[in-house]
């Protein structure tokens, strides 16, 4: 039982770009006052001045490791990442080692992330057995163990007949197929966008259109059966307008965009660094300013970071041996800060809308804002401050990010959480 | 000769990765200085001691015999110690246990490392990991930049005055790491480079910065200097780019009726070999007075010396 006051924070929230400037007060969890001027008696005084209040972040796209490849990462190794980063609610994907494909698997996560993890987790199940794309995964049971969301991540459902029987018998549980769009026979070996970048370098390509061709199927799939299908990290401008072709439309399509894809394209490859290797890949300049409009024109409903964490050793390899992925849950509201709201790209309100309150809609998690009567769950995020990105400063078991050694604009200094506050600095 | 004589040498570089980064003056150099090695060859004593006390490994994860004899003659001809390391030459073999070889060839303390690897960006991974001189022979689609010196070195030799003379590229210009790093260095010396190939085997896309030529009929009509033939390779098509080898030398390759026209015209004729006979060029074309295949080979040692006397190796291990 604790009593906290922050006092003279600026509280940004999805409804508006203007921040407003109050105090808050945190009693037993709850936030019971918002105002300019309060004094409590008894409450923990926290000075909040140049600090920007919001309501905590949600990832809907996060790969925890765990259970199988427990030397990237472990469940509370996430978690605590995801805490480092202001986030406090997870999806998993389930392309761990089992792939989570039935109840009982994704039971034995949520015993472990009850045990370590001092945030919400929500656990992904697979569309089919072994995210092999032939035999659809224990659906109901899965549905029945709270999953949000059926993907194969990382794979996409090649057969459309198996995808076409998935959407509809997800449906009878409500559940959104969430789907890593990819056609595999034209992204063969490839390591990176294809292109005049991937000629330069010598890398095997991987066209734009694998990713496009894939997308405009599911949304097809979508749309004659009217289920609800969820585009996981859109890289390219056309798979984009495709989207918001279709939400015009009336189909029942979600996406997500991915900070890397907004912020970074393939010529930050350099010298080979396998920090900028994922799939999809960094595509062009032009993709990075095409889907950074969607974003503020509303076509992405969330952004995710699809944080993959992988050690070293493996990310030291050669660029095309190296596996694909980069970590995102620590580096996503700074580098999101810094490279766009700092500058007036876009607002507070798009960061809270599009990273917290959107995600948690879609999960179907129970909202939260910086309002009375609500249960405290917020970043307090210090504008002029900056943060270095140093492997020290990761929680992540790994470090495998473009930010890695960089310093950007803005700093989390707190993360609270109904009576706890969760990071402190 | 020409005032370039008076011109300062370059400062040595580490590594020798790739031709994109070498400027146009540092090329100019390896050129110019790879003529009084190859001067030597003509001596019944071949050796100079520059390389004294030295150590060279060669280090090939691909199969090669031109290239890592010619690296291995041109150290021996520097005074090196050489040693030779054919390592497995399965596809599997990844950066990081190439890094594991190296850390443990350190205990050596060898001054260059020639690296030949299927992956492209192995010798840059392998250049920041070590104080050893990298010289790439080869990596992946990437790059070949002795390959490309001694390509620029043989046009020169034949044709003194390159620059606005023009060369075209025949074959797989997707997968040769040999068309990039030779376009290249062509491009910067002021060479005119045009590409003729198998759609599937152009770079895909934008290509704008690639001049493409469609026919052999388009070949002849811009008027090369030379044509550089490519070895169609394929081992290295685990996908189908075109037809077949029959139909690949019918409509690409340097069949015996565009010979008569290629002679006629008195073009040189260049190729990285070895070449596959009946496929990329026809078996006449091999005894052309004006081919310069063997030339190549001979001019490998000499830019090889070259680019090894240039090099410095650092100071500390990394």
């Amino acid at each position: 039982m604790s009593k906290r006051l922050f006092k003279n924070g600026q509280i940004a929230s999805e409804d508006s770009p203007k921040l407003i400037e109050s105090d808050v007060l945190v009693d037993d969890g709850k936030i019971t006052q918002i105002a300019r001027g309060i004094s409590a008696d008894g409450a923990e005084e926290i000075d909040c001045s140049g600090c920007v209040l919001m309501p905590s972040m949600f990832d809907g796209h996060v790969h925890a490791r765990e259970p199988g490849e427990d030397h990237k990462e472990t469940i509370e190794s996430c978690s605590e990442a995801a805490i480092n980063g202001g986030v406090t609610g997870l999806i998993l994907m389930p392309n761990t080692l089992p792939a989570i494909d039935n109840g009982n698997l994704i039971q034995s996560v949520l015993d472990i992330a009850a045990e370590k993890s001092r945030i919400p987790i929500l656990q992904a199940g697979c569309i089919t057995k072994n995210r092999a794309g032939e035999e659809l995964a224990g659906i109901a049971g899965m549905a029945a163990k709270g999953a949000p969301v059926l993907t194969d991540d990382g794979n996409p459902v090649d057969s459309p007949v198996v995808l076409r029987r998935a959407i509809e018998y997800a449906m009878d549980f409500d559940l959104p197929l969430a789907s890593h769009c990819e056609t595999k026979s034209l992204s063969g070996k490839g390591a990176m966008n294809e292109g005049a970048v991937s000629y330069r370098l010598g890398l095997p390509g991987m066209p734009a259109m694998s990713e496009e061709i894939c997308l405009e199927r599911d949304i097809r799939i979508a749309q004659y059966t009217g289920g609800h299908i969820h585009i996981q990290h859109v890289s390219t401008a056309i798979g984009m307008n495709a989207i918001r072709r279709a939400k015009e439309d009336g189909i029942r399509v979600t996406c997500e965009v991915a900070p890397h894809h907004l912020i970074f394209n393939q010529e930050d490859i350099g010298n080979y660094d396998a920090n900028f290797k994922m799939n999809p890949p960094l595509r062009t300049e032009e993709d990075n300013e095409a889907l950074l409009q969607g974003l503020i024109e509303g076509v992405f409903d969330v952004i995710a970071t699809d944080h993959a964490p992988h050690t070293h050793f493996e990310k030291a390899n050669d660029f095309g041996s190296a596996p694909f992925g980069i970590t995102g849950l620590e580096t996503a509201v700074v580098s999101l800060y810094h490279h766009y709201i700092r500058n007036g790209r876009f607002g507070w309100d798009l960061l809270v809308k599009r990273y917290s309150a959107e995600p948690r809609r879609l999960a179907k998690a129970d909202p939260i804002a910086i309002n009375e009567g609500f249960d405290a769950d917020f970043i307090v995020f210090e504008t002029n401050a900056t943060t270095e990105f140093s492997l020290e400063f990761m929680r992540s078991k790994s470090g495998n990010t473009p930010f890695i050694d960089k310093t950007l604009n803005g700093q989390i200094r707190k993360v609270v959480r109904h009576d706890a506050l969760l990071l402190d600095r | 000769m020409s005032k370039k004589d008076d011109e300062p040498i370059p400062p040595s570089k580490k590594d020798l990765l790739d031709i994109a980064s070498l400027s146009v003056e540092e090329i100019e150099y390896l050129l110019k200085s790879a003529g009084p090695f190859k001067e030597l060859f003509k001596r019944s004593i071949k050796k100079v001691p520059a390389l004294r006390g030295k150590s060279v490994l060669n280090l090939f994860y691909e199969p090669s015999t031109r290239t890592s004899s010619s690296f291995e003659v041109a150290a021996k001809r520097m005074s090196a110690d050489v040693t030779n390391l054919s390592v497995s030459q399965s596809s599997v073999v990844k950066g990081e246990s190439v890094l594991d070889t190296v850390d443990t060839l350190q205990a050596m303390k060898t001054d260059y490392i020639v690296i030949r690897h299927k992956a492209a960006g192995i010798p840059n991974l392998l250049a920041n990991h070590t104080r050893a001189s990298i010289l790439n022979a080869g990596d992946g689609f990437h790059a070949h930049p002795t390959q490309a010196l001694l390509d620029a070195f043989t046009f020169r030799e034949v044709i003194p005055e390159s620059r606005g003379k023009r060369i075209v590229i025949v074959g797989d210009i997707l997968h040769s790491r040999v068309a990039r790093s030779t376009s290249t260095i062509f491009n910067k010396l002021g060479v005119e480079v045009a590409v003729l190939g198998p759609g599937p085997l152009i770079p895909p896309g934008r290509n704008d910065f690639i001049k493409r030529l469609s026919s052999w009929e388009d070949v002849f009509d811009w008027k090369p200097d030379a044509v550089y033939l490519l070895r169609v390779q394929m081992e290295r098509q685990d996908e189908q780019f075109f037809p077949s080898l029959t139909e690949y030398h019918k409509v690409y390759g340097l069949t015996s009726e565009r010979f008569k026209t290629l002679a006629s015209e008195g073009t040189y004729l260049m190729h990285p070999g070895p070449v596959n006979r009946g496929v990329e060029i026809v078996d006449e074309a091999m005894l052309y007075e004006k081919s310069l295949i063997n030339q190549q080979v001979e001019n490998g040692i000499a830019v090889r010396m070259a680019a090894l006397y240039w090099l410095k190796p650092g100071t500390e291990e990394k």
